[in-house]
């Protein structure tokens, strides 16, 4: 299509806003803080370039690093979390009465905000609360101080995102599997494939990029937790995480400098894990 | 379906009774909490249901201290505005990105897609200081201008229909002497409504649940939903069973969304990944 004067005249017009506010909202700070990631800036005056002083201090000092070996928790738990949904939709792929329902319930916690949750799990982890009274009427008596124990308060609340996303990541994973075409498994019980045949060799393989997709989507969500332990515990107990370590560090100890360094951290992180993940739905595609 | 024996079936079910069970459980004490009075909260088990199930004081005292009327009120309007503006500029970017070639096309598409590779959370330090040089802290105009901006997964979702509507319709209406806004108000946006409900849902849940931006920009008496039922939780003088009742509130919405509109949201979380 040859471009008019008119043409010309609506690209302008409905590019313009959208673009300058996706230059001012999302390039211009990402650019912003790899230059005050260099500096001592404070918040209000001129930054002062310090070079990479704020990355060394974040890569060498135990208090930082033990940001991210929190971050690992929720890794860990993404593991189960994604291999039971992944099982889950493999052993229920059908059509089947109730369907809806069963949906309509593992949906739930992913409707429900980030306070509702911690909310929740402060009630479960209480001494007198759901998960002790459930382990007393089993008999198990000796159970430990979840959220004060400084050894199992991260494993605690990083399980939490075991509840809150299980049941989507089976929503996906079921919705992956009906996109399979009937006619592989009509063929393959006319060749009188048994059911546990038909899953490893069709119902497995044709859902294995998007439960790549979900690992990479669950580490890049690992490293931007915030929600719960903040809403929780407010970071203490050593539940800190980067998120909220950037947030204490700008805006309550005006170290924008040092705060800049660790977004531009987790940028770096964040554009790996996402990078691959691109990678892996472009191979899937052709 | 084919060579299903009653055995599978009934693992079936297992599977899924155990995976609800597992979700409904940590639920439980919530809703019968909700209901208790103080002091039966705190003679009794979390596991054991309220005496009195039309016991609606904890309700009445959660909307008459928590504001939450109010918060509500805020959460809607932050809503109504910024998505509408972001549905005019999600329709129109993609109108133009996907109907037209043009210089710079490659360029702005590219801009748009790399987004996803800067999670928001990276940028807020300087997002905040911009927000505030604008006089916009503490009011809900800041998070109606930083909501209202225009996502790749938006664009993907547009991209999706778009293929699908013949261009044919444009070229005819525009040898029939009609102008590109016509085109786009007439032709284009009514054919992208359900792409738009899709996105709406999506990103509707998403806002109304967000809690890392009205906690940043909301600093004082306006408040979202999310943030007062913080400040609520937050203070440890403010009992459970009042909490309880101030949260059971704020599903009722989000369920109504649901009730209505579950075919979207599936359609959504299926959209959101294959971008």
């Amino acid at each position: 299509m040859k471009i008019t004067k008119s043409a010309k005249i609506v690209i302008i017009a409905f590019l313009i806003l959208p673009v300058i506010h996706l230059l001012v909202f999302s390039y211009i700070p990402i650019l912003a803080n790899l230059y005050l990631s260099f500096t001592n800036y404070k918040g209000i005056g001129t930054p002062k370039w310090i070079g990479i002083k704020n990355y060394k201090k974040l890569l060498t000092d135990t208090r930082y690093i033990s940001l991210f070996k929190n971050c690992l928790w929720y890794m860990l738990m993404a593991i189960p979390q994604l291999t039971f949904a992944f099982i889950l939709a493999v052993v229920v792929n059908g059509k089947f009465k109730g369907l809806n329902f069963f949906k309509g319930v593992l949906i739930i916690p992913y409707l429900l905000n980030g306070v509702i949750v911690s909310t929740i799990f402060i009630i479960f982890f209480n001494n007198s609360g759901t998960l002790n009274t459930i382990l007393h009427f089993f008999g198990i008596m000796n159970t430990p101080q979840w959220l004060q124990n400084l050894r199992i308060v991260n494993p605690s609340i990083a399980s939490i995102s075991i509840w809150r996303y299980y049941g989507m990541n089976f929503i996906m994973f079921f919705g992956a599997l009906q996109t399979v075409p009937s006619e592989l498994y009509e063929a393959a019980a006319i060749d009188g494939c048994k059911k546990m045949q038909e899953i490893l060799y069709i119902s497995i393989p044709s859902i294995k990029n998007v439960l790549f997709i979900n690992i990479l989507l669950s580490i890049s969500g690992s490293i931007q937790v915030y929600e719960i332990p903040y809403i929780m515990l407010n970071g203490s107990n050593g539940t800190t995480t980067p998120v909220i370590q950037i947030n204490q560090s700008a805006f309550s100890d005006n170290k924008y400098g040092f705060a800049a360094a660790l977004s531009i951290l987790v940028f770096v992180i964040v554009v790996i894990v996402v990078g691959l993940q691109r990678v892996i739905t472009k191979k899937g595609e052709d | 379906m084919y060579n299903e024996s009653k055995l599978f079936k009934t693992f079936r079910y297992l599977f899924l009774i155990a995976s609800c069970l597992f979700v409904v459980i940590p639920l439980v004490p919530l809703v019968f909490m909700a209901f208790k009075t103080g002091a039966e909260y705190s003679a009794t088990p979390v596991l054991v249901p309220p005496k009195n199930w039309l016991n609606f004081y904890n309700f009445a005292y959660a909307i008459r201290v928590g504001h939450l009327g109010k918060a509500l009120l805020n959460t809607a309007i932050i809503l109504t505005v910024s998505l509408g503006i972001q549905m005019v500029f999600t329709t129109m970017v993609s109108y133009v990105l996907h109907r037209f070639n043009f210089k710079g096309k490659r360029i702005i598409m590219t801009m748009f897609t790399l987004t996803m590779f800067i999670p928001c959370v990276t940028t807020q330090t300087v997002v905040f200081q911009i927000i505030y040089k604008l006089k916009l802290v503490s009011t809900i105009w800041s998070l109606i201008l930083l909501w209202s901006g225009v996502g790749i997964v938006g664009i993907y979702i547009m991209f999706n229909l778009l293929d699908s509507i013949s261009k044919e319709l444009d070229e005819s209406a525009l040898v029939d002497g009609a102008n590109y806004f016509t085109i786009y108000r007439c032709i284009v946006l009514p054919l992208l409504k359900p792409a738009c409900t899709t996105l709406l849902i999506l990103n509707g849940i998403g806002y109304y649940n967000d809690f890392y931006m009205p906690n940043l920009y909301l600093r004082r008496d306006v408040q979202t939903f999310t943030v007062a039922l913080y400040k609520f939780f937050g203070n440890m003088a403010t009992p459970f069973e009042i909490v309880s009742a101030a949260i059971l509130i704020g599903i009722v919405p989000i369920g109504i969304a649901y009730l209505f509109m579950q075919k979207y949201i599936y359609y959504g979380l299926a959209g959101a990944i294959k971008s």
